[in-house]
């Protein structure tokens, strides 16, 4: 669906579902998936539907994914860094994991 | 514990860093007066500068070239910035996202996982505008973009839309990215427009010696849209996008036949509209504008906003104003004209100037004499029929216009009703994308008119993590406890229900 103006140069590298993924220096995490080609950013909580960025800047929340350990962060307002672990969200997570007897 | 107020941390706090933000801080800083610049983005300019300062460096061909693409407009903001960089009087807080403002001039704030608020002693709100929420069949689907999307991509990401490309709305925007797409070696299958010759003919009483060049520019698009070959129809109608997990195609009606495309990327816009997510949950009145089918916050022709909330909850007189295009849409022009206007009203209220000149107040009026013949050239299309039962109206609740309808006709008619009963405006856009749809869904399903209601705003308008409220600073011991009387139940001997189990 994207494709880069130019070849990658000053690239970082992060983590995208513990596959390494380039970025350009200085682009945020929203755009470095969209280059990657990823088919979401995101299942949603309520029917667990595919969601990819819509507005790109900060209204629409579509982009939600999971930075450094922490959920529900906008990829589009959040910059790449080397070594950023990113997962994509998959629907509502567990509020608890499910104890075992 | 001491109950006296907290002293301002600043004379001026401006929230947003585009055209307006940039120009009021610098008049504001220029003129001795300490101001604080809280900004979502990593760096000066709003979204139409946006990343300008780092494609000016950029000069590797493809920089250059997508500098050429982008063109003069985009360029034009390469003075501001470098004048609001030269400030260093200006406490500049790139990255830091608003989730709360309050008439007495306290800003909640958050930067990674530090949050807090701050204080002026007067606040500008320069946080722009948005692209215009448009339900219809589809808009959900991945490869459903807006046109605004696709230009930060250009901008700060340096991606350009590859495949079957479909453009399909109104405004200038629309026109404008088709172009800078053409010019960088990308042809859209097509640009679809819900706007109609007989607009144009309408706005053209509208037109003004100010606003030929702006209409100069767009008969340059057109012209070399057409010259390209770029496929275009008008008076578009009933878009949908059609496919299992992302857009495989679209359909739409235009000059009474119905059409489908194979379609990798849905480019939408149906022109912006005021951002009124801060306004509205500090508690300014806002005004509907019929023509433009959106709310903005009422203003004084200086900016000043008023509030609406009752005196006891409001400490002192509301010193939000609002500048740019979050108070009226007028483009980068307008927007650093009425910055400046902001600001010298807000040194006139801080005992320091006569208030706006006469000059500054011309140039805000040459700046929007060009907008009666654009608003009227380009009426919102894509959303200007209410949407169909089975369309998504609350993106995040994945509530449909059928939904709503069936809770407004079951008794909830009223917006916080509605959200309470239904969660339309309760997922983590609060109501950004959905808010307008379901407004004029009450309206319509319960006849009434005037301005459309609003979700009441309610802090946090943008989340903010837990490990950061737990360090929260800058609290005010009195608001903290004024608040916290407010929040209580309006009747103290409120039935308490307790629900058997099942």
């Amino acid at each position: 669906m994207f494709s880069d103006l130019a070849t990658l140069t000053d690239a970082v590298t992060l983590s995208v579902d513990g596959q390494p993924v380039k970025a350009r220096a200085g682009e945020t995490v929203a755009a470095c998936l969209l280059r990657a080609g990823v088919p979401y950013n995101r299942l949603t909580p309520v029917s667990g539907a595919r969601r990819l960025p819509y507005c790109m800047i900060g209204h629409c929340f579509e982009c939600l994914v999971e930075i450094d350990g922490i959920g529900n962060r906008q990829a589009c307002l959040t910059l790449v860094r080397e070594g950023m672990k990113v997962r994509r969200q998959a629907g509502a997570p567990p509020a608890l994991e499910p104890s075992v007897p | 514990m001491s109950m006296t107020a907290p002293l301002p941390d600043a004379d001026v706090i401006i929230i947003g860093c585009g055209p307006s933000g940039m120009a009021a801080a610098v008049t504001l800083a220029e003129a001795g007066r300490s101001v604080i610049v809280l900004d979502m983005q990593p760096a000066p300019g709003g979204q139409i500068f946006r990343s300008l300062e780092a494609n000016l460096c950029d000069t590797s061909p493809a920089g250059q070239s997508l500098l050429a693409a982008l063109g003069p407009a985009y360029r034009a903001g390469t003075d501001l910035i470098r004048r609001f960089r030269a400030c260093a009087e200006i406490d500049y807080r790139p990255q830091t996202t608003v989730w709360e403002v309050r008439p007495d001039g306290t800003v909640g704030w958050l930067q990674g996982m530090n949050a807090g608020y701050v204080r002026g002693r007067q606040v500008l709100l320069a946080h722009g505008a948005m692209e215009r929420p448009v339900p219809f069949p589809g808009w959900t689907l991945p490869g459903v973009m807006t046109a605004g999307a696709v230009q930060t991509l250009l901008k700060a990401g340096h991606l350009k839309p590859s495949g079957r490309i479909v453009l399909a709305g109104t405004g200038p925007l629309l026109l404008l990215l088709a172009n800078q797409l053409h010019q960088l070696g990308v042809k859209p299958a097509l640009v679809g427009r819900t706007d109609r010759l007989s607009d144009s003919v309408r706005a053209s009483r509208h037109l003004r010696p100010d606003g030929l060049l702006p209409l100069v520019k767009g008969l340059g698009w057109l012209g070399r849209l057409k010259l390209a070959g770029v496929k275009s129809v008008t008076g578009l109608e009933n878009l949908a996008a059609h496919g299992a997990q992302n857009v495989e195609s679209v359909s739409f009606t235009a000059g009474g036949k119905r059409q489908t495309l194979p379609c990798d990327l849905l480019i939408v816009h149906d022109g912006i509209v005021p951002a009124i997510d801060i306004p509205n949950a500090a508690g300014l009145r806002l005004q509907w504008d019929g023509p433009n089918a959106s709310w903005r916050p009422a203003t004084t022709p200086d900016g000043l906003g008023a509030s609406t909330l009752p005196p006891e909850l409001s400490a002192g007189p509301c010193v939000l104003r609002v500048t740019g295009d979050a108070r009226s849409i007028g483009g980068a022009d307008a927007a650093i004209a009425h910055g400046k206007v902001a600001a010298q009203a807000i040194l006139a209220e801080l005992d320091h100037g006569a208030g706006p000149s006469g000059d500054a107040l011309r140039a805000v009026d040459k700046a929007l004499s060009v907008r009666p013949f654009l608003d009227a050239a380009f009426p919102p299309g894509l959303s200007q029929n209410l949407p169909d039962d089975d369309t998504i109206v609350c993106r995040c609740e994945e509530l449909t216009a059928g939904d709503l309808r069936a809770k407004i006709r079951s008794g909830f008619r009223n917006m916080d009703a509605l959200r309470g009963e239904s969660r339309c405006g309760m997922g983590p856009c609060q109501g950004r994308s959905c808010m307008v749809t379901a407004a004029r869904l009450l309206q319509d399903e319960t006849s009434a008119a005037g301005c459309p209601p609003t979700f009441r705003g309610r802090p946090p308008i943008r989340p903010v993590p837990l490990g950061a409220v737990a360090t929260l600073s800058g609290l005010d011991p009195r608001a903290t406890i004024r608040l916290t009387l407010e929040d209580k139940p309006e009747n103290a001997s409120e039935d308490t229900v307790n629900a058997p189990a099942e």
